[in-house]
């Protein structure tokens, strides 16, 4: 109560615990060097750096935090807001609504990127790292020729007790993928051997 | 759940103590040999009365079902000759070319041949059906079998040598690209890579959260005890005249 009474003491929690690497929330390896998680934090930064990321797909519609923008100016990472790309391209202006799933735009630019290898190491994250992230993910494992099923799965997997949401599997079915063009000099092994 | 007549936080037993691995293929010898440590497991499990903890259906490997499957796969590969790709069930890989999931299906063959694996770690005491045999044979895979027991209340508990081992046999670069699977890739596989990302000095509460995704719905408290409780020391000893540590991400 005394401490209270001088002023609230707020200390943030800058460090993780001594000999204890946290990395973000539903982290994943998804294939060689390409990582899937949700929003990192500030506590997460050691076991980003040992990542060497090059770029990281941001998917949710909000901003990320400045902990983690300042993350990502001090080690060059190149963060690719793909999420908010609504925003941008159609002038929506208002009434982003961060329940909205991505579209087909939004789903080919991220793909774009991680069919090419130039931008590995790279990390595919949004809010929870659940849906929105699970839809990129989803589609990229369609491009690998997966069975809908296994793609549910792994989606799922990822969800919470919450469970999958209809909307995004309907999505990841739907989605084209031939407008997604993998050339065998850009993309990464794991892409062009899937596809031969 | 029975009462309990030992401590419940008593984590090891010696029924698999003194057990030699041994890779299933290689000359008749060591064929002899694991046959010989798979009757040694059994005896010792018999001792155990294990009927009356029968193992969760999910954990029980089913020769009949999985023969059913596989005549259903192959039947319906006659039938559709350009599949799409089926990985087995909670496949993901675990860090650079170490690979989890559950039992393989001849289904995920063609999956797993991208992958190019040099060895497969089986964690379940079960022989491996004949069409996995051909299957290795075929893509020139050594196999590791390590039959470990699920974490069974009361009685039936992961051996912490066989863990010892198993990790021994995951992180050596001569074995990989290798996969680590069980039966349903939740548990014993589950163990395993918890505690392989202990090596990577994770925090616990995330390797737990780990963990709970891939065994979900059938999470076990007993697991997550175990991940933390299992002493590393010698793992860690083991690692580090090899200079495998730090196990970080190529």
């Amino acid at each position: 109560m005394t401490e209270i009474a001088n002023g609230p003491q707020v200390t943030k929690i800058t460090r993780p615990p001594k000999l204890r690497i946290i990395p973000p929330l539903n982290f994943c390896p998804v294939e060689h060097q390409l990582y899937r998680s949700g929003q990192p934090n500030i506590i997460n930064q050691s076991f980003l750096e040992d990542l060497n990321l090059k770029t990281i797909v941001w998917l949710a519609t909000e901003e990320p935090q400045e902990e983690f923008l300042d993350f990502c100016s001090q080690h060059n990472v190149n963060l690719e807001f793909v999420g908010m790309i609504n925003d941008y391209n159609y002038n929506y202006n208002s009434n982003i609504n961060p329940w909205d799933t991505l579209n087909d735009v939004t789903i080919t630019r991220s793909l774009e990127i991680i069919a090419n290898k130039e931008n590995y190491p790279l990390l595919v994250c949004c809010g929870m790292g659940r849906h929105r992230t699970g839809t990129v993910i989803g589609c990229l494992r369609r491009l690998q020729n997966w069975n809908l099923a296994s793609v549910s799965e792994e989606y799922r997997r990822f969800t919470g007790a919450k469970g999958g949401r209809i909307q995004v599997e309907l999505l990841i079915e739907s989605f084209d993928i031939s407008v997604i063009e993998v050339k065998e000099e850009t993309a990464p092994e794991f892409l062009v051997e899937y596809r031969t | 759940m029975g009462d309990f007549s030992e401590d419940p936080f008593q984590m090891d037993d010696d029924f698999s103590a003194s057990l030699h691995i041994a890779s299933s293929y290689s000359d008749p010898i060591d064929n002899f040999t694991a046959a010989t440590d798979q009757a040694q497991i059994r005896s010792r499990l018999a001792v155990l009365d294990l009927e009356q903890f029968p193992e969760d259906a999910d954990d029980a490997f089913d020769e009949g079902e999985h023969k059913k499957a596989t005549e259903m796969a192959q039947a319906s590969l006659v039938n559709q000759p350009n599949h799409p790709l089926t990985p087995p069930e909670n496949f993901a890989p675990v860090v650079n070319n170490i690979y989890r999931s559950s039992f393989p299906q001849t289904t995920n063959f063609s999956f797993l041949e991208r992958l190019k694996l040099k060895s497969i770690l089986c964690l379940i005491p079960e022989d491996y059906p004949d069409t996995h045999h051909q299957f290795l044979k075929n893509q020139d895979i050594k196999l590791f079998q390590l039959g470990l027991s699920g974490n069974k209340e009361p009685f039936v508990v992961i051996s912490h040598e066989l863990i010892t081992e198993a990790l021994k046999i995951v992180l050596d670069p001569a074995n990989q690209p290798i996969l680590i699977h069980c039966n349903r890739g939740k548990h014993r596989t589950g163990c395993v890579v918890g505690i392989l990302r202990r090596l990577q000095q994770w925090s616990l509460t995330i390797i737990f959260d780990e963990y709970r995704r891939f065994a979900a719905p059938k999470e076990r408290p007993m697991d997550q005890q175990f991940i933390e409780l299992y002493n590393q020391t010698e793992i860690v000893s083991f690692c580090q005249e090899r200079n495998y540590l730090p196990l970080s991400w190529d």
